[in-house]
Parts: structure tokens; C-alpha cells; sequence
């Protein structure tokens, strides 16, 4: 291992220890595990096909609790270091300044798939005892999902590097909302009359992100086989995009003075 | 570079523009500096002069405007310089959820040391700076006093060659500040070269070899203590006794009564000490103390500030 990489992971396993030192994590954690047993209880009050319900309560309450975790730790990862003082014995040591970014965000993932496998074990383990073992186009999803939270997550680094977690909020919010959205946009663009309209929609299609592209959670809910031509594009899709944004968040970072 | 100064800062400037809507805000106007290895540099001038501004730069928290800073012959806009730099910023600031012991391991991996070596470097440190007996409590409980301690840990954890220190002596007790000069003087003794800044010059008279005297961002005077101070008598604090309302050459401080006695303390001028001498005599009087006084480093650098802002005024400036 060569002495970045030995960084990296010495930040990145110190951010993850931070987080689950976190009790705030643990709250959302515990609140996401009561949505997914919740599913139990609508199942009884519902007409038709109950068990439907259950996989898609549990699996909704990942995606949801997946995002609201990776929202909460991303908005505050590097404005947190420059608020309380502690980037300043950090960067003083021979470490870049990219290595720093990277490492906190590599961190913020591994805390994000953490969370994320705990509550897949307690829906599996939910399916294990109502169901039957979940088909494979679960794990499928959800490592859609990790994709997903990883290119969002990557959009709160960005505005965590130049704004307080406030303001990084209700950006990182309106992003995860847009890209939600994106093809909505598309589809309101390509039917408007203005050319002008028009553009704009297709501009912001193209440069905002697609969340949708991530969600297969449709075929996981209704057992369908797991749709491997989405599958590729959509990790090569998640892969690239959010190296684009790391790297304007390295970008911002380096042109800052650490006061 | 081993034959390349600790420290060499030419024409630095460093204005901060981040905030748009404010004027831009000139820290530091064209400092010349070179601090050469082995020295204990004392680094001093009032609040905003530009001495912290300074300091980050030469970590490289802080990106110079114009003008050029390396150290130990490194560009510090080069993290390789720092690997054998170490930094104790002012009041630092530590991850609240690491213990002391579990800090450091972090930060030496930081500096890519691991394994043994790493486990026995700490140990060591912990116990210099005598922390050893809380190093597995959470830092969230420590005092500014030990957290200072911990942040001198970490500063020498690399086994540095140059060591910066900002406010070393802020925030300790007696026994703090002892523990921060005998480190020091260790340090310099193994060849090291420490650069700091202090608001104590008491601290910076007894320890530096050579001092900077940093106004308003502009360099106002370098060079050793005693070029700086001088090494001439500039009074002769005289008490004396029985003197009754005699007039005695020089200025009259205060006039104390102990006991039955009246003790007449007088600042004297060197070369009218034995005519002053001779008056208690002559008044039936006599001397009970007679202390030479030399020029302070404080006096200097009040001297020096007063010269500089005569309205009183330091520290940073608007910007052009």
C-alpha cells in the first residue's frame, strides 16, 4: 500500500469512527429499522397483495433513510473540520489537500454502506421469517441505491466545502429533489412550445444529475428479473458523474485559506 | 535541503478577498524573513500584526497573495515540506469523540509512521508532555491546559526538524509553561530548529536566539535578544533609608513605610549612583539596595509599536 493510500484510509476510517460515534446516527438508524417492522401493521390494514406491501414500505424506507443519513453526514463533512479548528493540525502535516476531501468522503461512504447493510439485514431478515429469502434483484437495487447516495453525497462535499451545513442543506435537498425530477424536466421541456423553454429543460436535464436512473426498486418490490441492461450504464453513469463533482469539490478546497 | 535555512519568507503579502461583499483586508505587506536551522526564533507583535497569517502560510493553510515562503528549502505550497515540520496551532482543537492516545495514532499515520515504532513514539510523547494517565479518555472532557499538552504531542510526533509553535505558552499553568520551555530547549539542544509566536515575552527574552519584531505586516526589526534590548545599565533602582525629604538625583517611585522605617525607592541614573550614594550618606541615610536595570524585551517592543502606530492602533489593515 503506498503512503497515499495509507493516508486515505487513516482518514477515511477515522470519519467512519466519528460517525458511528455519533448517537444523532443511531436515532435515524433506529427510526429507519421502526419504518421497515412499520411494514408488518400496514400489511394487516391493506386489500390486495400484502406481502407487496411489506417489500415496498422496507424497501422505501432504505432508499429514504439511506438518503436522509448520507444528507446529514455530507452537508457538514468538511464545513464541521473548518469550524472547529481540527483541518488545521490535519493539513499541516505532509497530507494534500485532495487527499483530505477524498479521504473524508471515502469515510462518509463507508459509514452510508454501513447503514445501508444493517437495514437490508433487518429487511432480509424481516423477508427471511414473512416471505421467504428476498430475490436477487434486491441487493441489486440496493447497491443501485449505494451508487446513488455516493453521487449524492458527493453533491454535499461539493457545497460543504464553501458553505455552512445550512446552506449545504437546502442545496444538497434541492439536488435530491431535481434529480428525482429529471425526467419530468425532460418531459416538460420536450413538450413546451418555446424553443427558448425548451433549451433550458434540456440543459438542466443534462447537467443536473438523474436520480431515476438508480431505481430499480420497481422490479425488486415486484420480483421481476433484475434489469442488467439498466444496470451497466447506470454504474458507469454514477461513476463518472460523481468523480466530476468530487473533483470540483477538490477544486473549491484548494483555492481556500483555512482561517 | 540540509543547507537551506529553516525558514525563508521573501516579499510576502496576503490579502484575503473570500468575503465579496467586504473590502479585501492586507495581512501581511512584503515580509522579508529567514530563520536559520538550530535557532529558537521568537516571532512577536501585537494582536493583527500579521504573526498567525504568517504561521499558516508556512503550514500551508494559508495560500501567500504574493511573494514566496519555503521551509527547510521546500515551497510551501509543497506538502513534502511538512513532513518534517511539525505545527501546535493557537488553542487547538481536536476530534472530540479520539482519546489523546487514539488521536495520535491518527495523526502518525497521517505522517505514514505505523506499526511498533508508532505505538512506542506515542507512548514516549504522552509521557513527555504528561498525559499519559488520561490518554485513553475522550478528549471531549479535556482542559484547554491539556489539550494544549496533546496538540505539543502531536506537533513533535513526526520527530520534526523544524517546529512551529503559535501561542505555545497560552492557556497553561506554571507548570505547563515549564514543561514548554524544557521541551524547547530539548528540542534545540538535538539540533532542531523551533520558530513561535508568544504573546509572553518574558518566554521569548529567555528563550530565543534570535527575535522578529512583526507591526502592522511589515517586518519592524530582526536580530538577536541583546542587539534588540541593548546590554547597558538604563537605571539603578536604589532603596534607601533615613533619608528623610532629601532630594536625591533621578525619580522618585514611591516612598514605602515598613515597620518604623521609611524606604525611599529611587530610580537613579547609572552615572549619578555615587553622588546619589554619597547624599543618603551625607543625610545620615543608608543604602539598603542598589539593582542595576536593563531594557526589557518588553520595553523594546512597546518602544518599537509606539514608533510604529503613534496613534496606537496595530494589527491588519484595508487593503488598497
Amino acid at each position: 500500500m503506498t503512503a497515499t493510500l495509507r493516508r486515505l484510509a487513516a482518514l477515511a476510517l477515522n470519519t467512519f469512527r466519528e460517525a458511528v460515534r455519533d448517537r444523532v446516527l443511531y436515532s435515524i438508524l433506529f427510526f429507519a429499522a421502526g419504518v421497515i417492522l412499520l411494514s408488518l401493521v400496514l400489511q394487516e390494514v391493506t386489500i390486495g397483495d400484502q406481502d407487496k406491501v411489506v417489500r415496498s414500505v422496507g424497501q422505501g424506507a432504505i432508499d429514504l433513510f439511506g438518503s436522509v443519513i448520507a444528507m446529514f453526514l455530507g452537508v457538514s463533512l468538511v464545513y464541521k473540520e473548518l469550524e472547529r479548528r481540527t483541518v488545521y493540525t490535519i493539513l499541516s502535516k505532509p497530507l494534500q489537500r485532495w487527499q483530505f476531501i477524498v479521504g473524508k468522503y471515502l469515510g462518509l461512504m463507508l459509514t452510508v454502506t454501513v447503514e445501508l447493510a444493517i437495514l437490508l439485514a433487518i429487511y432480509t431478515g424481516l423477508m427471511v421469517a414473512q416471505q421467504g429469502f428476498p430475490e436477487p434483484v434486491v441487493f441489486v437495487s440496493v447497491g443501485l441505491l449505494v451508487v446513488e447516495l455516493a453521487l449524492l453525497t458527493a453533491w454535499a462535499t461539493l457545497f460543504s466545502a464553501y458553505s455552512s451545513p445550512t446552506t449545504a442543506s437546502a442545496f444538497t435537498l434541492a439536488v435530491f429533489l431535481i434529480g428525482h425530477l429529471a425526467d419530468d424536466i425532460w418531459l416538460f421541456g420536450s413538450q413546451a412550445d418555446d424553443a427558448t423553454i425548451r433549451a433550458v429543460a434540456q440543459s438542466l436535464y443534462w447537467v443536473l444529475p438523474n436520480f431515476e436512473v438508480f431505481n430499480i426498486r420497481e422490479y425488486a418490490v415486484h420480483h421481476r428479473p433484475t434489469p442488467w441492461d439498466r444496470v451497466g450504464p447506470a454504474l458507469a453513469y454514477g461513476a463518472g458523474y460523481t468523480a466530476a463533482v468530487l473533483a470540483a469539490a477538490v477544486a473549491v478546497f484548494e483555492r481556500k485559506d483555512i482561517k | 535541503m540540509p543547507d537551506s535555512p529553516a525558514i525563508l519568507i521573501r516579499g510576502l503579502t496576503k490579502t484575503y478577498t473570500s468575503d465579496f461583499w467586504k473590502k479585501p483586508v492586507t495581512a501581511l505587506r512584503g515580509l522579508d524573513l529567514e530563520v536559520q536551522r538550530g535557532e529558537i526564533f521568537g516571532f512577536i507583535g501585537p494582536n493583527g500584526a500579521g504573526k498567525t497569517t504568517t504561521l499558516k502560510v508556512l503550514v500551508g493553510l494559508h495560500r501567500p497573495t504574493r511573494g514566496t515562503a519555503q521551509v527547510l528549502g521546500v515551497p510551501t505550497s509543497d506538502a513534502r515540506g511538512r513532513e518534517k515540520v511539525g505545527f501546535l496551532p493557537e488553542r487547538p482543537y481536536f476530534y472530540q469523540h479520539l482519546s489523546a492516545r487514539e488521536l495520535l495514532r491518527f495523526y502518525g499515520q497521517l505522517l505514514d509512521l505505523g506499526g511498533a515504532a508508532l505505538n512506542r513514539r506515542v507512548e514516549h510523547l504522552l509521557e513527555r508532555v504528561d498525559m499519559h494517565r488520561v490518554a485513553n479518555a475522550p478528549l471531549s472532557g479535556f482542559s484547554k491546559g491539556m489539550l494544549q499538552r496533546v496538540g505539543l504531542a502531536q506537533a513533535l510526533l513526526g520527530d520534526p526538524e523544524l517546529i512551529i509553535l503559535d501561542e505555545p505558552m497560552s492557556g497553561l499553568d506554571p507548570m505547563g509553561r515549564a514543561l514548554v520551555r524544557d521541551v524547547i530547549l530539548e528540542e534545540r539542544d538535538r539540533g532542531r530548529t523551533v520558530f513561535f509566536s508568544s504573546h509572553i515575552l518574558h518566554d521569548v527574552e529567555t528563550l530565543c536566539t534570535r527575535v522578529a519584531v512583526v507591526i502592522g505586516g511589515r517586518l519592524k526589526g530582526v536580530g538577536a535578544v541583546a542587539e534588540l534590548i541593548g546590554s547597558q545599565t538604563t537605571h539603578v533602582e536604589l532603596v534607601a533609608l533615613g533619608v528623610g525629604e532629601v532630594a536625591l538625583p533621578g525619580e522618585r517611585v514611591r516612598v514605602a513605610v515598613v515597620g518604623d522605617e521609611r524606604r525611599v525607592h529611587q530610580r537613579v541614573p547609572p552615572d549619578q549612583l555615587d553622588a546619589a550614594i554619597q547624599r543618603v550618606h551625607a543625610a545620615g541615610g543608608r543604602v539598603l539596595e542598589a539593582q542595576p536595570m536593563r531594557r526589557t524585551l518588553e520595553d523594546a517592543f512597546v518602544g518599537a509599536v509606539s514608533e510604529a502606530r503613534p496613534d496606537g492602533a496595530t494589527g491588519a489593515e484595508e487593503g488598497p
